[in-house]
């Protein structure tokens, strides 16, 4: 009865306290999506490059230059905005990332083979992105130079043509175009097929193993699920050091109720509030597309994992010797912990000298299980080590901190 | 109906409670009078089963709490002189928290609940979280966890600490009906007005010590019924004690620059003969105030101190 009504009168004061549950909700909800954001545009939202283009030559070879940029690929990144001498002005206010000046003369120049400069100017204001941008005019610098060199005799011819009186005559027109395919020809050999040829491989989870068609939120929410939780189990945890401070504690045990009884109903409700945060979380993530794998073995290890929060975070609890050292301690734990367990970064990033340290953190085994299950199409059989491991320590922590708990009490530290 | 039998409790070096022993009567309200440290909270926290005893014992009813903590606590009512309120709950919560603890269910509960809040005026604010509650009410509804499941036998730690006369007047209104429905009371308080008003016996306490026990009545002739006089003026202590000492019929119980407390002895020569004596020792007094016999002069008579708020 005294441990029922323990019990209840904590949930009630998670209820009654709305504000501060769902801020722990938050925390990883909120995280979750700004990771997926930045690490999982699908290309409509991803950055584009306004780069101005000042077109002075007004050519055909220009206009051919910018109409590189028409590929649909290149079209979705690249904001093309031609200007005028005002370009500069705009570069000065930082309005594009680069500007590019394609000055007058410049197909003269190139057909006549003569040095031609294309000018790109770069926004000091930013490092990556007008750094595309020089690289691409590289390229196609460097693709203009071939071609004259390759082509030089019939450039020439056309440079003739274009510049005599009238337009050439149909004969001539005939007779370079035969000029320029049998080049072509005697090039076929060496451009085609290329000599590097470039291949894209996605590479699939070893052994029998299925890899699960999941969204990027699913990446992140699991580990900062888990993140969260130690900080609902810390909010959970702090009321044994605030029932102790506050006299709440001392009033309690002079009701019919033994210290093993508040402990138990302490205990219970810990670890309800837990796994109840667990699972809204996870409800949350379902919404929000997130795959949690077989409900069966994502339910264990829901309750495993609050399991493991709750008696981690009662254990240090039971340690400290007020709220104030409680708050600062587990905060530390949980932040660590969480860096290392891998709950913000794959456990596959960290340097190998600390992947020991990994494992001895149970977020790793929460996180390693639902990786397990979310990316490796793995089930309840596959994560039993995570379930043993979680179980057992979350188990011994909540017994051990008990214990501790109760021995301060009946010293008299209430 | 609580037998405290040569109790102790040391902190440390600090003996907070040292061989106190004393019986509350069924149905009485017994007061624990004593200053700030006395010792007052660590023998209540003894006889309600918090703080396990150097020594001594305490039987609730005939039952050792110790040995049958259960049993013994439900015939207890306890309220502490802290509030032990959850704020982020609203009163009727915390109530009904408390009531459970008592195996108080349902219908009953409810009403129990209604029953206490109506009692100290808080049934407006039964549905409204306890953290917007002023001082005073906190104080009732603390009180109201001691009266929830009528205990025969209602342990207050300095109730009306820190709140205004209004509320203070409603919890020992209340408490006086608790009492005349037969349950035993043990009030602690550092307000001898409290004290003299309330209880029917009364047990003085310093320095974790019981100086002495027994009804108003009872204590104010232990003071020998004489008035307390205090005077205040120019004076130096040694030359205040030096003629005070000339002076028949007082006894003289401190003496400090400027400050001096003395009695009248009952049966002497009376405070009519004694002031025009000390009007006339020269000791360029500012100010004489005379108080009836009470707490405070059996109190001062005792320790030699003062018992201020």
């Amino acid at each position: 009865m005294a441990v029922a009504a323990i019990v209840r009168r904590d949930l009630l004061r998670f209820v009654r306290s709305p504000l501060r549950t769902v801020l722990m909700f938050a925390i990883p909800l909120v995280m979750a999506a700004i990771f997926s954001l930045v690490f999982g545009g699908d290309g409509a939202d991803a950055i584009s490059i306004r780069v101005l283009v000042w077109d002075e030559d007004g050519s055909l070879l220009s206009a051919l230059l910018q109409g590189g940029a028409d590929d649909p690929r290149v079209d979705q990144r690249l904001d093309l905005v031609p200007v005028g001498a005002e370009g500069y002005q705009m570069m000065e206010e930082g309005e594009a990332s680069a500007l590019v000046h394609i000055p007058a003369g410049f197909t003269e120049a190139f057909l006549k083979g003569q040095p031609a400069t294309l000018e790109v100017v770069k926004n000091p204001a930013q490092r990556f992105l007008p750094q595309v941008v020089e690289e691409g005019v590289s390229v196609g610098a460097v693709a203009l130079s071939q071609l004259s060199r390759v082509f030089r005799p019939e450039l020439e011819q056309i440079h003739s043509m274009l510049s005599g009186d009238g337009l050439p005559g149909d004969l001539a027109i005939g007779a370079m175009a035969v000029a320029v395919n049998q080049k072509l020809r005697r090039l076929e050999r060496s451009l085609f097929p290329p000599a590097v040829k470039l291949e894209t491989v996605t590479l699939k989870p070893a052994g029998d193993a299925v890899a699960a068609d999941v969204g990027i939120l699913s990446y992140f929410l699991p580990g900062l699920a888990i993140m969260g939780i130690l900080f609902l189990a810390q909010a959970a945890t702090r009321d044994v050091l605030l029932e102790r401070e506050s006299g709440l504690l001392r009033h309690l045990l002079t009701a019919p109720v033994t210290v093993g009884q508040y402990l138990v109903g302490k205990c219970l409700s810990v670890f309800l509030a837990t796994a109840a945060g667990f699972a809204i979380l996870v409800l949350l993530g379902l919404v929000a597309g997130v795959t949690w794998g077989p409900p069966l073995a994502a339910a264990a290890l829901v309750l495993a994992s609050s399991l493991a929060a709750a008696g981690t975070l009662l254990l240090i609890m039971s340690l400290v010797g007020s709220q104030r050292q409680g708050d600062a301690l587990t905060t530390i734990v949980i932040i660590v912990w969480s860096l290392l367990g891998g709950a913000f970064i794959p456990i596959s990033q960290i340097p190998r000298f600390l992947h020991p340290i990994c494992r001895a953190t149970l977020t790793y085994w929460a996180t390693d299980g639902f990786t397990t299950l979310i990316l490796g199409g793995g089930g309840l059989t596959d994560i039993v080590p995570n379930l043993v491991v979680l179980t057992a320590c979350g188990a011994l922590f909540l017994l051990l901190g008990a214990l501790f708990l109760r021995r301060r009490i009946l010293a008299g530290g209430t | 109906m609580i037998t405290v039998q040569h109790l102790r409790r040391c902190f440390g070096t600090l003996v907070a409670v040292d061989d106190v022993s004393f019986e509350v009567r069924e149905g009485e309200i017994f007061g624990l009078l004593g200053p700030n440290g006395a010792g007052k909270t660590t023998t209540i926290n003894m006889i309600c089963g918090v703080l396990r005893p150097d020594g001594g014992r305490v039987l609730v009813d005939g039952g050792d709490i110790w040995l049958d903590p259960v049993g013994v606590k439900r015939k207890l009512g306890v309220v502490p002189q802290e509030i032990a309120l959850y704020e982020d709950l609203t009163a009727r919560d915390n109530l009904e928290f408390w009531g459970s603890l008592y195996g108080l269910v349902g219908a009953e509960l409810r009403s129990r609940v209604d029953e206490v809040l109506s009692r100290v005026g808080l049934s407006e604010r039964a549905r409204d979280r306890v953290k917007g509650f002023s001082g005073g009410m906190k104080r009732r509804l603390n009180l109201c966890m001691g009266l929830l499941h009528r205990p025969r036998l209602l342990l207050l730690d300095e109730p009306t600490v820190g709140i205004d006369p209004q509320a203070r007047l409603n919890i020992l209104e209340v408490i006086r009906e608790v009492a005349a429905a037969g349950t035993t009371v043990l009030y602690t308080t550092h307000y001898m007005d409290e004290a003299e008003q309330l209880c029917q016996r009364i047990a003085i306490i310093d320095h974790g010590k019981i100086l002495t026990l027994g009804s108003l009545e009872e204590l104010t002739r232990l003071a020998g019924e004489g008035e307390v006089v205090r005077l205040s003026g120019s004076f130096d202590a040694n030359r205040a004690s030096d003629c005070l000492s000339r002076i028949d019929g007082i006894t003289v119980h401190a003496v400090s620059d400027g400050r001096a407390v003395l009695s009248v002895a009952a049966g002497g020569r009376g405070l009519t003969a004694v002031l025009p004596d000390l009007l006339g020792a020269e000791l360029g007094l500012d100010d004489v105030s005379i108080q009836p016999p009470s707490l405070q002069s059996v109190f001062i008579r005792l320790t030699g101190r003062e018992l201020r708020d």
